[in-house]
């Protein structure tokens, strides 16, 4: 049996860099009371966070579908300095509003049409690779999604490397003094207020065109609000996706008889994905704050609380999936809660999807074997909210 | 035109329901109904519009001869 592990130990790098022992413990116990954060985690609160953690299936699920309940809006954990993110930090109206804006851009069928040019960046950045042993966040899982994600927003892809570092700044819960975090973000929202205005000035076919022209019930948006779209979507675009893309990476490195199975039936390649959303949820968490007294599971939550809503818990409950620490294919996986439930549910799914299912393919036309390198793999530690690899050295083996 | 739900596909995300609550509506265990089946032409747009923003593609419109 492994350590005991305390509530108040869930943002703790230990935890966040395998988060499934403490959430296999603590499930029962759920929901309960614990820090959160330690005091000085969040810019302009002095004391440490508490909040409600909720672990089981049903009550995750049904604080997701109750939007009314647990709000997004008014979260302790959102920094005042900068504009606050739309849609994750909004409820409706606001929120129905925004999401019937930018729905447009990330259905299906646009995520379909554009199925061939990331195609075509993943080759492009697996050329560049090469073979043998190469860290593949480094070279593939972090610069994909953010190469994607800029060109849909219209910005410069070769710029990545400046985006990510805003992007972990902004996610950075644990691991970055709060000057630093700050300036970064600064930064981002100064550039964004840049490319605005010269959109305003000459438009072109992008996102933020898009968004300085929309007009949402007979009112442009306001600056902020463009600017707080703008953040949305480059850090939501990237961080997510790159932890999606190395963990089933690493699953298939791990697992010689899967990868053999998928060589042998690419028609796997999606169960793969959804299992990977499930077993290694990219999102681990998310913040919802009560507007009245509720009861879940029999435990009183007064109104006004923080309630952290554990997708990566959830998605190991063992009342919802039988065996829930086996990573299988032969499940009904249409009920894992990776990409949240109800009116938040994200908007970049059909994104995030596309890429990882256009990745596996890439991989299965490319090389005849992956498997772990002799570098160790590391654990991204800097917030709880993600689940993903800091570093993933893989051999990949040309065939 | 006929608004389908193909429940094989449907993973009750609720986007549905919630931007266009004139044409399906939540059951109590989340899952999706529709509520016009048969949408006429004032409904047109909004149908053509819930097909696309359903994130998992489980809702079409089809041709009646």
């Amino acid at each position: 049996m492994a350590s005991t592990i305390a509530p108040d130990e869930l943002s703790t790098r230990e935890v966040i860099s395998d988060p499934y022992p403490a959430y296999r413990q603590l499930r029962d116990r759920s929901p309960f009371n614990y820090e959160d954060l330690p005091a000085g985690s969040v810019p302009g609160i002095d004391g440490p966070i508490r909040a409600w953690a909720l672990m089981k299936y049903a009550d995750v699920y049904g604080a997701l579908r109750d939007h009314d309940t647990f709000s997004s809006a008014n979260n302790p954990l959102v920094g005042k300095a900068f504009p606050p993110l739309v849609l994750i930090f909004d409820d409706p109206p606001r929120h129905t509003r925004f999401r019937r804006l930018v729905n447009k851009a990330f259905t299906l069928r646009r995520i379909e049409a554009l199925t061939p040019w990331i195609t075509d960046v993943a080759n492009e950045l697996l050329d560049e690779a090469g073979a043998g042993e190469v860290d593949i966040v480094d070279r593939y899982t972090i610069p994909l999604p953010v190469k994607v994600i800029a060109r849909l927003l219209g910005i410069p892809g070769e710029d990545y490397e400046t985006f990510k570092r805003w992007s972990d700044a902004f996610l950075s819960l644990v691991s970055m003094d709060n000057t630093e975090r700050m300036r970064s973000i600064q930064e981002m929202v100064q550039y964004f207020g840049k490319i605005a205005a010269d959109r305003r000035a000459h438009g072109a076919e992008d996102l933020i065109t898009a968004l300085v022209e929309a007009e949402v019930e007979g009112e442009k948006l306001a600056e902020w609000e463009v600017l707080g779209f703008c953040m949305l979507l480059l850090i939501a675009g990237n961080e997510t996706t790159t932890n999606l893309i190395g963990n089933v990476l690493n699953i298939l490195a791990t697992r010689p008889h899967l990868w053999r199975q998928l060589r042998s039936d690419h028609s796997l390649v999606e169960m793969v994905i959804e299992e990977t959303l499930r077993y290694e949820s990219p999102v681990q968490r998310i913040a919802r704050t009560t507007t009245r007294d509720v009861e879940l599971s029999d435990v009183a939550i007064p109104k006004g609380d923080v309630v952290i809503v554990y997708f990566g818990a959830a998605n190991r409950d063992p009342s919802e999936f039988a065996n829930p620490d086996e990573f299988r294919l032969d499940r009904d996986l249409r009920n894992h809660v990776a990409f949240g439930m109800g009116i938040h549910y994200c908007l970049g799914a059909p994104l995030a999807r596309a890429e990882a299912k256009i990745t596996l393919n890439a991989f299965l036309d490319r090389f005849s074997g992956i498997t772990p390198g002799e570098a160790s793999a590391v654990r991204q530690t800097m917030t709880p909210v993600v689940f993903g690899f800091q570093q993933l050295p893989l051999v990949l083996e040309r065939g | 035109m006929q608004l389908v739900l193909d429940y094989k596909k449907c993973r009750k995300a609720g986007q549905c329901s919630y931007l266009h609550p004139e044409l399906f509506k939540a059951d109590e265990a989340s899952a999706p109904v529709v509520l016009v089946e048969h949408p006429e032409a004032d409904l047109r747009e909004a149908a053509e519009e819930a097909v696309d923003l359903c994130p998992n593609g489980a809702i079409s419109l089809r041709e009646e001869p």
